[in-house]
């Protein structure tokens, strides 16, 4: 009965490894193209190409888009801004102090006087 | 070299009629080295075809025409690989059918002296790409290109831009795997051989 080690594989199995892919290559010979192969494959590098220059132009599309963009933005923060803000721009407390600020002088004289003018009267 | 450096030259600048004298030049050898590094008959136009779509987008990077052919080689390699990867095979079935393959091989042999030439060559196929389902998708191609198509480590080494040593110590290892699977398909055989 035969007998193998399998850590030592020996010169026997080399050579005949060796004969093995010989005849591996003998056994498979280069197939011939079939007829179609180039027109085929034409058609397919003239879809890959279409398919480059849809994406090209594409990219080309959203860099144009990009730059108008960039440009309009660029305009609008360059230009003055001469318009009142839709938003508030001063703080609850500011408010109060502009409408209930320190007494103006001339509204106590006013209270003065018409006090004065009764008094007489009584 | 299968066509004239000039040939190529006009190809990388987009002369289409170059190019398609290329593809006629080297689709065959192409599609047999293909065909033997798959292993599988069915699919090797269309991997074929991916090979020289590559290299139709890919051929203005080549920088001089003299290493065309290492360049068209690293393609395939790089195709035959995608393909490999992609329907990667059952290498644990493959293996375990393998003692049971030599064994239907070894009761046909023993019935019948008399092989067709074809049933031959189909046996050894098979014999074979067990062998190699034994070792990665990259290894495979290595020895496949060494040791199938013949080519020599300096080609292998511009192929694969490593250096010649590295590649040694590579197809070494992947050699002593396959050797053993074919030492343990052998003693299978044997062994089924003995039964009779």
């Amino acid at each position: 009965m035969f007998r193998h080690d399998h850590d030592a594989p020996n010169e026997r199995f080399e050579a005949a490894l060796s004969h093995l892919f010989a005849q591996y290559r003998e056994a498979l010979p280069d197939p011939e193209p079939s007829p179609d192969f180039t027109p085929r494959l034409w058609q397919k590098i003239e879809a890959r190409q279409s398919t480059n220059r849809q994406v090209k132009w594409l990219a080309r599309g959203f860099v144009t888009a990009a730059a108008a963009v960039s440009l309009l933005i660029g305009v609008f923060l360059a230009l003055p801004q001469n318009h009142v803000s839709l938003f508030y721009t001063t703080t609850y407390l500011e408010i109060l102090a502009a409408d209930q600020g320190p007494d103006d002088p001339a509204d106590v004289e006013m209270v003065r006087v018409e006090q004065a003018v009764h008094e007489p009267s009584r | 070299m299968l066509v004239e450096f000039e040939l190529i030259s006009r190809a990388r600048e987009g002369d289409d009629s170059a190019y398609s004298q290329i593809v006629q030049a080297y689709r065959k050898r192409i599609l047999g080295t293909i065909a033997r590094l798959i292993g599988r008959p069915e699919d090797v136009e269309d991997v074929g075809q991916e090979v020289f779509l590559r290299l139709y987008f890919s051929l203005d990077q080549l920088r001089t025409p003299e290493v065309f052919e290492p360049w068209l080689y690293r393609v395939t390699v790089n195709a035959a690989y995608d393909y490999l990867r992609r329907h990667r095979r059952r290498r644990e079935a493959r293996m375990a059918d393998l003692s049971e393959k030599q064994v239907m091989m070894a009761d046909a042999a023993a019935g019948s002296r008399r092989q067709e030439a074809e049933q031959q060559h189909k046996r050894v196929r098979e014999l074979v790409d067990s062998l190699l389902g034994a070792i990665s998708e990259q290894d495979r191609i290595l020895l496949s290109l060494k040791e199938i198509e013949g080519l020599s480590l300096k080609e292998l080494a511009k192929i694969y831009h490593v250096n010649e040593n590295a590649l040694k110590v590579r197809l070494f290892r992947a050699r002593q795997r396959v050797l053993k699977a074919y030492a343990g398909s052998q003693a299978a055989v044997a062994h089924a051989g003995g039964r009779e």
